[in-house]
């Protein structure tokens, strides 16, 4: 199992975590931000556990995002 | 041609507090970003969709225009907040919105909010301000142009009666003071290449600001540079030849600034504001370029060139990293009370002393900037005192009402600092 975590509130809408891993990452249409799925929300960290058969992907996801807000535990 | 129209002076709002600090330098216009489509996606404080009413309402208050950024390429998930963002714009009464996509300057058009069209567009010719005349009343023009092209762009729209939607003849902007970059107008992708960070979604990290080295690969030498800093262009100023650029005919000048302090928006606006003042009533001279540019060299700068305006063949690349202003600050503490009657402002010391005689800097999203020297000093209930030390309450006199979410600064002189 590994913990995906995001600062939602902090993401500029590039939209490269949704090319890495389409599965687990959507732009909201809402305000333009990407919303990491089936997360919660804790005091604006966003967090879902997840198999580990999502980390390769996750962790292309971390480590293209241009303002550093997600995080793999 | 001598310029007669109106000018205004366009200064940049990345906060409460510089929006504030414009207003009070005399800016006639300020424009600013919200949220994460703006070129300043990045920075910490960025103003959010529910600060749009506040902003428009504080503007019409001091009778300043104010122009909401919305300039970064915009993807099809990004639609439905622009809009979101534009409507509400619309309705608070902000004048207009400076665009780039075509998507947004498309639907601003259609819901009657005025569009500016954006640096971003790098408009260089007659033909292109005539394709956006349909929809913008006011144009950028790109960084790189000379005031011979600018004269030719704005005598051309004067002929040919080039309107846009108000009926009124387009108008045209460029930057006057402030940062510029190694790219034809922000189209730069080196952040974007190095660390994925679109420079044209707000996210650049600036690495043309850092030294390089320039190695032969094949060979393994490294090729010897006078300046290291090779894609890290000094910082435009346009106040020594102000009556030159303004003859051009051009009528909003614009300060970039977004991401600097509010004491950098006050003192820059102030200048040109005064600049702008004195050109048109025949009094500009050497003489007062000279102090007003130890003004503008006393807050950040990366040294000063002319840009593209004068048709230099090269450009000029700074020489630090960073800023070499004049000026430095200190953070010292807090606001703690003000007592209006005695105009007394009481702070709480948090860092360094803070002396009789010290220049010091009071910065507040109400406040604004205020400036003084200190010339008397009362400490905790000891009564006058010649320093105030850390963990003190301290109170001296400040003219204007301050807050308790203000902040004080020392100001002092780069070389002290270092000597």
């Amino acid at each position: 199992m590994l913990q995906i975590i995001q600062q939602r509130h902090k993401c500029i809408g590039c939209n490269y975590c949704v090319e890495a891993a389409p599965d687990r990452w959507r732009m909201s249409k809402a305000d333009g931000k990407c919303s990491l799925v089936d997360a919660t929300n804790n005091k604006g960290f966003w967090r879902v556990q997840v198999g580990e058969h999502e980390r390769a992907a996750n962790e292309v996801a971390a480590s293209v995002c241009p303002v550093s807000i997600i995080q793999i535990r | 041609m001598m310029q007669t129209n109106p000018i205004e002076l366009l200064a940049p709002a990345g906060n409460f507090e510089s929006l504030m600090a414009a207003i009070q330098g005399g800016a006639n216009a300020i424009y600013f970003g919200v949220e994460q489509l703006n070129m300043r996606a990045r920075a910490s404080v960025n103003f959010c969709l529910n600060d749009i009413e506040t902003v428009a309402n504080l503007c019409q208050q001091q009778g300043v225009r104010s122009y909401l950024t919305l300039n970064t390429i915009v993807y099809d998930h990004d639609l439905a907040i622009a809009k979101k963002m534009m409507d509400r714009a619309k309705r608070a009464g902000i004048n207009a919105v400076i665009a780039a996509d075509v998507a947004v300057i498309g639907y601003a058009h259609s819901i009657g909010l005025s569009v500016h069209i954006s640096t971003q567009c790098n408009i260089s010719n007659i033909e292109t301000v005539r394709f956006y005349a349909p929809f913008a009343d006011v144009m950028v023009l790109a960084r790189e142009l000379s005031l011979r092209q600018m004269t030719a762009i704005c005598v051309a729209i004067q002929k040919e009666q080039i309107k846009g939607p108000s009926g009124n003849l387009v108008q045209i902007e460029v930057f006057a003071h402030g940062a510029l970059c190694m790219a034809v107008s922000g189209k730069c992708y080196i952040s974007l290449h190095t660390h994925n960070a679109s420079a044209n979604r707000g996210a650049c990290i600036q690495n043309c600001r850092h030294q390089y080295k320039l190695t032969d690969v094949e060979e393994g030498t490294e090729l010897a540079i006078d300046n290291e800093y090779i894609m890290s262009a000094k910082d435009l100023c346009t106040l020594p030849f102000l009556d030159e650029l303004l003859q051009t005919g051009v009528s909003v000048l614009k300060i970039e600034g977004r991401g600097k302090e509010a004491l950098y928006v006050n003192t820059v606006t102030r200048v040109y504001a005064q600049a702008i003042a004195s050109y048109k009533a025949g009094k500009f001279d050497s003489e007062q370029v000279a102090t007003w540019m130890q003004q503008l060299q006393s807050v950040y700068n990366r040294g000063f060139w002319s840009g593209y305006y004068l048709g230099q063949k090269v450009g000029e690349w700074a020489n630090t990293a960073g800023s070499i202003a004049a000026t430095k600050k200190l953070y010292l503490g807090k606001g703690h009370h003000y007592y209006p009657k005695n105009k007394i402002a009481e702070f709480a010391i948090e860092a360094y002393p803070l002396q009789v005689g010290d220049r010091v800097l009071i910065t507040g999203p109400i406040t604004g900037v205020v400036e003084t020297t200190i010339q008397s000093l009362h400490v905790n209930n000891e009564g006058a005192q010649p320093i105030a030390q850390k963990g003190d309450l301290c109170a001296f006199p400040v003219t204007v009402p301050i807050r308790k979410q203000d902040k004080l600064y020392k100001l002092m002189n780069q070389n002290v600092l270092e000597g």
